[in-house]
C-alpha cells in the first residue's frame, strides 16, 4: 500500500533514459533513433564493433555531448543539466581518462574521496596493490592502461548507484579483468547499483551483465536479458535446395557459396521456431551471444 | 560444499543458470550432494566465478521449485529431504535424454543400425 502510494507522488526515474536519440559527425550518421532505458539494478552489457558509436551513446547519455536529437536523462533529470546532487550518484569512467594528471594515484584518489560521503579507503588501496599501479607515482606519468585501471578503482571506491564504463576491459589482463567483472556483479547484485559497460568482449558481458544490448549500424538491434537472449535465438541452417522456404522476417541472414543459407531465428510468442526449422535437411544450432553478434553484425 | 562444487561456462548456448539447475540435478541424483547439505550462498557462488548474483539467484529459486533445494531460515539453501529419493531410474534418465536424442539423431544421419549403437554403448558401460 505504501509503495503504490509512494508511485503515485514520485514517479519512478530510471537510472538512465535515453528517447529518439540521433547524432552525426560532420554531416554522417552516428547514432539514430535510439531508446534505451536501464532499469535499476540492471548491468546492461552495450556490444558493438568498434566505431559502432558506443562512446558517443554513452558521452550523449551522460550529457557529456549535445546530441543532434533526443532526449536523455539521468535519474530523471536532463543529462545537459544534472544537479551535484545526481553527479555525486553516478561514476563514469573514460576509455581514456585524462584529469588531473599532475597529481599521483594516491594524492588522486585521496583528494576526490572527500567528495563521496561513501567513500571506500581502504577498497582503494587495496586495489592500486592488487592491480600493481605505484601509489606515488603521477598519473601524467603512467600508460595509458595503468591510467585507466586508477580510474575505475575511483569509479568503484565511490559506490555509486550508476557506474558508466567505456570500453573497461582494455585496459586489464585477464586476472584484473575477473577481478572487475566480480565487482560489477556483486555490486549490482547487492547494493543494487546499476551498470552500463561498453565491450566488444562478449565473454565479458555473459558473465556479469543482466541484459545486454546490440548497437550495429547506428541503431539498437536488441535489447534483453543474457538468459533470454540465449533461449529465444538461434541460427537456422537450410540446404540450397530448401533455402527458398526461408523466413523473410530475420534479424540476420547469410547465403555460402554453396547456395545454403544461415539465419537468425527467433521463437513466437508459444516458444516455438518458426516453420522452416522442421523442413529435411533444415538444421538448427544454439547460439552463444558471440555466435549471435557474429550472425547479427558480421 | 564451495562454489568450486559449479563449472560455469559463460559463453556456452546454454544460459548459465540452466547450467546451474542442471549441475544441480545431477550432483542430487548420483548423490554427491546429500539432502540436508548446505549449498554455497549465492554471494559466494556469484563471487567465486564472477557471475551475476540474480542469475544464481534464479538457478536456486527455480531448483527449489523443483523439489531440489529447500530454502532454510537463516541458513541459506540446502538440498532438499526428499530430493534423493525421488529420483527412480526414470528420473536420472531423463537427465541423459538429450544426449540420447543427439546420438539417434547422428546416428541416424550417419545410417547406422539401432543395434550396432546399443552394443557399442553396452561395451562402453562395462558389459561384454
Amino acid at each position: 500500500m505504501n509503495a503504490v502510494l509512494q508511485n503515485a507522488v514520485e514517479p519512478f526515474d530510471a537510472p538512465l533514459q535515453v528517447r529518439g536519440l540521433s547524432h552525426r559527425y560532420e554531416g554522417q550518421s552516428v547514432l539514430s533513433q535510439i531508446d534505451l532505458t536501464l532499469q535499476p539494478g540492471s548491468v546492461l552489457g552495450l556490444i558493438g564493433r568498434n566505431g559502432a558509436g558506443k562512446s558517443t551513446l554513452i558521452r550523449a547519455m551522460l550529457g557529456l555531448l549535445q546530441p543532434a536529437e533526443g532526449d536523455c536523462q539521468v535519474f530523471g533529470e536532463p543529462s545537459l543539466g544534472l544537479s551535484d546532487r545526481t553527479k555525486t550518484r553516478l561514476a563514469y569512467v573514460p576509455q581514456q581518462p585524462e584529469a588531473l594528471a599532475w597529481l599521483t594515484a594516491q594524492q588522486m584518489l585521496d583528494y576526490v574521496g572527500r567528495f563521496y560521503p561513501q567513500w571506500q579507503a581502504t577498497f582503494a588501496r587495496d586495489m592500486l596493490r592488487k592491480w600493481d599501479i605505484a601509489p606515488n607515482k603521477l598519473l601524467g606519468k603512467l600508460s595509458p592502461g595503468e591510467r585507466q585501471r586508477v580510474d575505475l578503482i575511483r569509479a568503484l571506491a565511490s559506490q555509486p548507484e550508476l557506474l558508466v564504463l567505456d570500453e573497461p576491459a582494455a585496459a586489464l589482463d585477464p586476472v584484473a579483468r575477473r577481478d572487475l567483472l566480480r565487482e560489477i556483479a556483486l555490486r549490482a547484485g547487492e547494493a543494487g547499483a546499476t551498470v552500463l559497460f561498453s565491450t566488444h568482449i562478449v565473454s565479458d558481458l555473459e558473465r556479469a551483465a543482466s541484459d545486454i544490448a546490440f548497437l550495429h549500424d547506428g541503431k539498437v538491434l536488441l535489447h534483453c536479458g543474457v538468459d533470454e537472449t540465449k533461449e529465444r535465438f538461434a541460427r537456422l541452417w537450410l540446404p540450397a535446395s530448401m533455402s527458398a522456404a526461408a523466413p523473410t522476417q530475420t534479424l540476420g541472414s547469410r547465403r555460402h557459396a554453396d547456395g545454403s543459407l544461415s539465419l537468425v531465428i527467433e521463437r513466437d510468442a508459444q516458444g516455438r521456431w518458426p516453420q522452416a526449422a522442421g523442413l529435411p535437411g533444415a538444421r538448427v544450432d544454439a547460439l552463444g551471444l558471440e555466435d549471435l553478434f557474429v550472425e547479427i553484425a558480421g | 560444499m564451495d562454489a568450486s562444487i559449479f563449472a560455469i561456462q559463460p559463453s556456452a548456448a546454454e544460459p548459465i543458470y540452466r547450467q546451474i539447475v542442471e549441475q544441480l540435478r545431477r550432483l542430487i541424483a548420483s548423490g554427491q550432494l546429500s539432502p540436508g547439505e548446505l549449498l554455497p550462498s549465492v554471494r559466494e557462488v556469484a563471487g567465486f566465478h564472477a557471475v551475476n548474483p540474480m542469475t544464481v539467484s534464479r538457478a536456486y529459486g527455480m531448483a527449489e521449485s523443483e523439489g531440489l533445494l529447500e530454502r532454510l531460515r537463516g541458513k541459506g539453501m540446502a538440498v532438499a529431504p526428499q530430493a534423493r529419493a525421488t529420483s527412480s531410474p526414470a528420473q536420472r534418465l531423463a537427465l541423459l535424454e538429450p544426449q540420447l536424442a543427439e546420438v539417434a539423431r547422428q546416428a541416424g544421419e550417419l545410417e547406422l543400425a539401432p543395434e550396432l549403437v546399443l552394443r557399442r554403448l553396452r561395451r562402453l558401460m562395462g558389459e561384454p
